[in-house]
């Protein structure tokens, strides 16, 4: 039994840094129906450049902690910018043309990034030094402990989760996303800017990948494989429903469990590999009997 | 024409879908400032071409402009973009009720006054709103997908209000409603356009509703302006009384054109 809450605690930690990406992901399904197969170096761009402003920072800083911060709030600013970039440069000028033309722009900017990160920071793992986060476990309950590292990525996550849902419920710029989401010509002639919209679900998606990035590679340290979360999201968001802001938070936990329950009581039978397997298994078996997800939209019907 | 200023004017326009569908071939209107004129035609005549057209959302549609000219406020427009068009004041509510369905009610207003900022505004403009439409106050935190065909009407009307536009489109506001609802909603846009003084191109198939509640009117064949005046007018017109109105007896009428105007009054009256 403890054994058991351990696994899905720590599977819930680190599910929130999935949902988060997921997040991302949503937003630019939602908004410009385009499925975004680039995420997976978003997040390896974000997981590098708060390394390297960590580096930069924690020396004349001193105190890890709050250079871990600075560099948090550094690779947001710049993953806003990147994701504004992006879009102007790469996905503007797709704007009417056919979606499977655009979901090809994102592979083909998947193995740019890859290069690029490859270019600049190399290949090898690379690890957060000095540590932020000690690998002291905090004692929970009874016998049930957690590395503070999960702890704080989790509250991270939470905190950016509600910061971007909120922004997307209450805000002008939120409603107009929705909107644009819903029925993009009657946005449209509200005066709501569908090109501002794209370039916003980009610049979210950027910081919420560079943020999921970051704290994954605290915790495994930082390489190329880190892009395999952006694989991971798939099944979260489809466990979601694609459009479902919401879909994606639950989903993404769900993944995070299922992937340490799977680790932990099935990987002793297998050559190895099934914690990567289990979401894409849990993914095509759930499909069968809820196409739509779990809170996929299907289009309101009155009758 | 009345004699008060035009604030809108379409100068002969011509547009084509792909470059190549020729869909509206020379067409002329004015809006005097504060008044509702009517737009009246049959099914695939161009009314909500034109008023894309004017909105700019045509280019979303992948249409254009390809000769004449729109002018808005002394400003030539069909050049522009849907949205600076509507930072000007031009407001279409496109046919076929679209709100954002996942939306409450009140959410969709509040994207309607998405360029009229924040805060107290925003607020004042809903009051207002809710003012004209206290159903939708009622209604406020319905998911905007579940509401009545009327209450949808209204929410998009509405929507477009929060903008304080200066000229509104509004295109077919009756389709599919029941009498006593559009007789209710008519009554609201005629006492917007009186209280807000906001001019209003109306597009309408209930041509009998249209030409009371417009001083002015104009009938489109075909991409064509094939007649127009002021309403008590038309409204004497053999012609709208026989095809559109359905007031004459169609069965004296013996020539081929006629068996197409049967036609056209039956899909006229449903
Ligand atoms: N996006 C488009 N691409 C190509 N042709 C179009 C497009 N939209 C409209 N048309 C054509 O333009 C013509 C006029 O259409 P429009 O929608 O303006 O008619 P309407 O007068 O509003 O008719 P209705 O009363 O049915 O709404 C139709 O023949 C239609 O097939
Ligand atoms: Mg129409």
């Amino acid at each position: 039994m403890e054994v058991f809450l351990n696994l899905v605690i720590s599977g819930i930690m680190v599910g929130s840094i999935y949902a988060l990406v997921a997040l991302g992901w949503v937003l630019i399904y939602k908004c410009s129906g385009v499925l975004n197969l680039a995420m997976g170096e978003l997040t390896l761009i974000g997981a590098y450049v708060c390394l390297s402003l960590y580096t930069w920072f924690v020396r004349p800083i001193g105190q890890p902690t709050l250079a871990f911060l600075l560099a948090l709030a550094g690779t947001l600013v710049i993953g806003a910018c990147l994701g504004l970039l992006t879009e102007r440069f790469f996905l503007r000028r797709m704007i009417g043309e056919p979606v499977l033309s655009v979901i090809m722009v994102t592979v083909g900017l998947s193995f740019f990034f890859k290069g690029v990160v490859e270019f600049i920071w190399g290949t090898d793992t690379r690890v957060f030094t000095p540590e932020v986060f000690s690998k002291k476990p905090i004692p929970l309950m009874g016998n049930i402990y957690l590395d503070s590292v999960y702890l704080w990525s989790f509250v991270a996550s939470i905190i950016l989760l509600i910061v971007f849902v909120s922004f997307f419920k209450y805000t002008r710029w939120g409603l107009a996303m929705q909107a644009t989401a819903d029925d993009e010509m009657a946005a449209l002639s509200l005066g709501v800017s569908a090109k501002f919209v794209y370039a916003l679900a980009w610049a979210i998606a950027f910081m919420a990948a560079g943020v999921g990035g970051t704290l994954l590679g605290n915790v495994n340290g930082i390489n190329i494989s880190v892009g395999y979360l952006g694989l991971l999201v798939l099944p979260a968001v489809v466990l979601g429903g694609l459009n479902s802001v919401p879909g994606a938070i639950v989903g993404g936990i769900i993944i995070g469990v299922l992937q340490n329950l799977a680790d932990g009581y099935l990987s002793q039978f297998t050559p190895g590999g099934v914690k990567e397997v289990a979401p894409l298994a849990f993914m095509v078996i759930l499909l069968l009997f809820k196409p739509y997800g779990l809170w996929g939209w299907e289009r309101i019907e009155r009758v | 024409m009345s004699s008060k200023e035009p604030i809108l004017q379409l100068h002969n326009i011509e547009v084509k879908y792909h470059e190549v569908i020729l869909v509206l071939k020379g067409v002329s209107i004015q809006v005097p400032e504060g008044e509702i004129v009517a737009l009246l035609g049959a099914n695939g005549a161009g009314k909500s071409t034109t008023l894309k057209a004017i909105s700019g959302l045509l280019k979303h549609e992948d249409g254009r402009v390809t000769d004449g000219a729109i002018e808005f406020m002394g400003e030539q427009i069909h050049r522009k973009d849907a949205e600076e068009i509507a930072k000007r004041g031009i407001f279409q509510i496109i046919e076929g009720r679209r709100v954002f369905e996942h939306l409450t009610l009140e959410e969709n207003l509040r994207v309607g006054g998405h360029l009229r900022g924040n805060g107290r505004q925003l607020r004042d403009r809903l009051e207002m709103v809710y003012s004209y439409f206290p159903r939708l106050k009622e209604k406020r935190n319905l998911t905007a997908g579940f509401a009545s065909g009327g209450e949808q009407q209204m929410c998009v009307i509405g929507r477009a209000l929060m903008a304080s536009p200066r000229l509104m489109l509004l295109d077919e506001p009756s389709m599919g409603l029941a009498p006593l609802l559009i007789k209710e909603i008519f009554e609201i846009i005629q006492k917007l356009n009186k209280e807000e003084r906001i001019p209003i191109l109306l597009v309408e198939q209930n041509v009998k509703l249209a030409l009371t509640v417009a001083p002015y009117a104009y009938v489109m064949e075909n991409g064509r302006i094939v007649m127009d005046g002021p309403s008590d007018v038309l409204r004497e017109n053999p012609d709208i009384r026989d095809f559109y109105l359905g007031l004459t007896d169609l069965g004296t009428r013996k020539s081929f054109r006629s068996v197409k105007h049967y036609k056209r009054r039956k899909r006229w009256l449903t």
